[in-house]
């Protein structure tokens, strides 16, 4: 067994007396794709921002080494700023060098220079990936990240997941779409904040 | 550049491209700095007073045997207000439309009564119905009581001689009417002709003893007329203390105001855009953010007092307030407002993270900032309480901090002491927000 990508080892958050994910465990491993499907509320959002490092647990650990990319399930970019201002302050932020921020806006044919409040709801979306990829990810992090976009950016999103999964790196995506696990290698069943040995049919039935 | 610096200068930019905001921020100084610099002219301004000389006043009138030069002693008098003889019916007119703030009005009698010196004539005052009143009513009652100190000498002159009269003996005159005063010379001389029985050594013991009585007099009704009287030693300030006063209490509020509502907003409106969990993920740290948004505080609040005290300074030196503005000043004062701006910045931070939804945390910045601001105007006497409370929070500090950079001819002892009290509570205050800030990831 090849060392994983990316380790959760009992994680678990709560909020208050709120247990939004019970201690799971979860291995992200080179060139695989993982879904996390679930009903709304089932943790999965809670469960990818913990792997993401954008949420602190209330008990267990992520472990990486890996560079790690993240795509929230809103978009998460300042509204005032352009999308290349907003790439080039997170390259910056995240010390990338600044050629990679023409690289994304000319691969998600970004408006560069329009305040991103003003993007429609799909370019926003891209913005979000596009934020995502700054660092070129060995994870890749995805939640709902199909849920705004037209079918030739869906597909542009999954050739993406491709590029990342053939490039030796792991990708993990929470979906409403059960068509979209055909993508995975593996899918994940979350209810009431627990992996489940379920089926995603038995789940959604 | 550092995380915070990029974060710092992503805030201002983000300032820049909020119209509304921006109009208001720069608005805000200029109406603010024109505003206190009216009331700061108002307060060196003399105020219009109609003079109504129902009496036909003479141009010298004579009280207690001395003669006055009436106009002479109105000008040297009316310091602080600005005389102007009217017909009643053209004063009332004005003061009805404003143009005069009061009127007085000397009414018929006046003079033969003062002429008397037996009992207080009575000039009648009335005042507008504005704001100003109060401060005519005592502008007009401090031009009475010059008048009333420039005749009391008379008559405590007067009433001294009628003193003598009685010590020594003479002619005299009261209320027109002249008489002769044996005195208490005279009586002593007679009493020293007079067989030496025991009746009339006890007169004669009775006059020296009111001799020696009379004789102290004359420091006795001095005394009586200024049983306190009050000398205002040379001030030491450099420039006019209440200009400074209002300046530093305009520039205190507008960075309290200011540096909380766009700290607490900033903060918050991270969480707003979702910002946050991305800076989160190991590129800006708590404490990080926490400076980011103190800093912003800190230079938008400088830029703002700096508009302020610019714009002020012209509007007095227009004005021709007394003092003027002490532009060599304006450096340290700029210092002061930094601190200032950044400790109310990192208490803007905890509102903001508390709120955790811009509009919310700006309400709640609106509602916790005028408590504060009233709170460091109480001052140490009045609810003691109220005052200990205050000195927990940074405005009545800044105020301090800014009146002596504006007015003390050596302000560094008071302004290393609210250095001090600022750093304090700033650090205090980035402590609490640097641990509320993990409430925006949630």
């Amino acid at each position: 067994m090849t060392t994983p990508l990316l380790r959760a080892v009992a994680v678990a958050r709560r909020f208050g007396d709120v247990v939004a994910l019970a201690p799971t465990d979860v291995e992200l491993h080179a060139g695989e794709t993982v879904a996390l499907v679930g009903p709304n509320g089932a943790g999965k959002s809670t469960l990818l921002s913990l792997l993401a490092g954008a949420l602190e647990p209330s008990e267990g650990a992520v472990e990486t080494e890996a560079r790690v990319g993240w795509v929230p399930q809103r978009p998460a970019h300042y509204a005032r700023l352009s999308a290349r201002e907003n790439l080039e302050l997170f390259a910056r932020l995240e010390r990338v060098p600044g050629d990679r921020v023409d690289v994304l806006l000319d691969r998600f044919s970004l408006p560069p220079d329009r305040p991103s409040g003003d993007l429609s709801v799909g370019n926003r979306q891209r913005l979000n990936v596009a934020l995502s990829l700054l660092a070129d990810p060995q994870v890749l992090l995805l939640d709902e990240p199909t849920a705004s976009l037209d079918p030739g950016q869906r597909r542009r999103v999954w050739e993406i997941v491709g590029e990342v999964r053939a490039g030796g790196g792991a990708v993990c995506f929470a979906t409403q779409n059960l068509e979209e696990t055909e993508h995975a290698d593996r899918v994940l069943v979350l209810v009431d904040g627990r992996v489940v040995p379920a089926s995603v049919d038995e789940v959604f039935a | 550049m550092s995380a915070t610096l990029l974060l710092v200068r992503k805030d201002l930019r983000v300032l820049a491209r909020s119209p509304l905001l921006l109009g208001a921020l720069v608005a805000y100084p200029i109406v603010i700095a024109v505003l206190v610099g009216l009331v700061a002219g108002y307060a060196s301004s003399k105020p219009r007073v109609a003079w109504v000389d129902e009496d036909n006043v003479p141009p010298v009138v004579e009280v207690a045997g001395r003669s006055f030069h009436v106009q002479t002693i109105v000008d040297e008098v009316s310091k602080n207000v600005t005389l102007v003889r009217l017909p009643a019916r053209e004063a009332a007119r004005q003061l009805a439309s404003g143009r005069v703030v009061a009127t007085i009005t000397v009414p018929a009698g006046f003079v033969g009564t003062l002429e008397t010196a037996a009992r207080s004539p009575s000039l009648v005052l009335h005042t507008g119905t504005g704001a100003l009143a109060s401060r005519v009513t005592q502008q007009v009652q401090a031009l009475v009581y010059q008048l009333n100190r420039r005749l009391q000498g008379a008559f405590i002159r007067a009433n001294l001689a009628y003193v003598q009269l009685l010590l020594h003996g003479g002619g005299g005159s009261f209320l027109g009417r002249r008489f002769d005063v044996l005195g208490l010379d005279g009586t002593q001389r007679l009493l020293a002709s007079m067989p030496p029985t025991k009746r009339v050594k006890a007169i004669q013991s009775f006059v020296h003893d009111a001799r020696a009585g009379l004789a102290q007099t004359g420091a006795a009704l001095t005394a009586t007329a200024h049983p306190i009287e009050l000398r205002q030693p040379k001030s030491h300030g450099r420039s006019w203390v209440l200009s400074s006063q209002v300046q530093s209490y305009g520039i205190a509020l507008t960075v309290t105001f200011l540096a909380l509502l766009l700290a607490a907003g900033a903060a918050a409106a991270e969480r707003d855009e979702g910002t946050i969990a991305r800076l989160r993920r190991g590129l800006v740290d708590r404490s990080q953010l926490v400076a980011s948004k103190v800093a912003l505080a800190a230079a938008v609040g400088v830029a703002v007092a700096a508009a302020l005290a610019i714009v002020f300074g012209i509007v007095v030196e227009a004005g021709g307030v007394t003092g003027g503005e002490p532009w060599q000043r304006v450096p340290l004062l700029l210092v002061g407002v930094a601190l200032a701006a950044a400790a109310v910045g990192a208490a803007g931070v905890l509102l903001g993270s508390l709120a955790r939804e811009a509009r919310t945390a700006s309400l709640l910045a609106v509602l916790v900032v005028l408590p504060v601001v009233f709170l460091g105007l109480v001052p140490r006497g009045a609810v003691a309480a109220a005052w200990w409370v205050s000195q927990a929070l940074p405005f009545a500090h800044a105020v301090r901090w800014f009146d002596a950079a504006l007015y003390d001819s050596s302000p560094w002892r008071a302004v290393g002491v609210q250095t001090a009290w600022l750093l304090g509570i700033g650090a205090v205050l980035f402590g609490a927000a640097r641990a509320s800030v993990r409430r925006l990831t949630l």
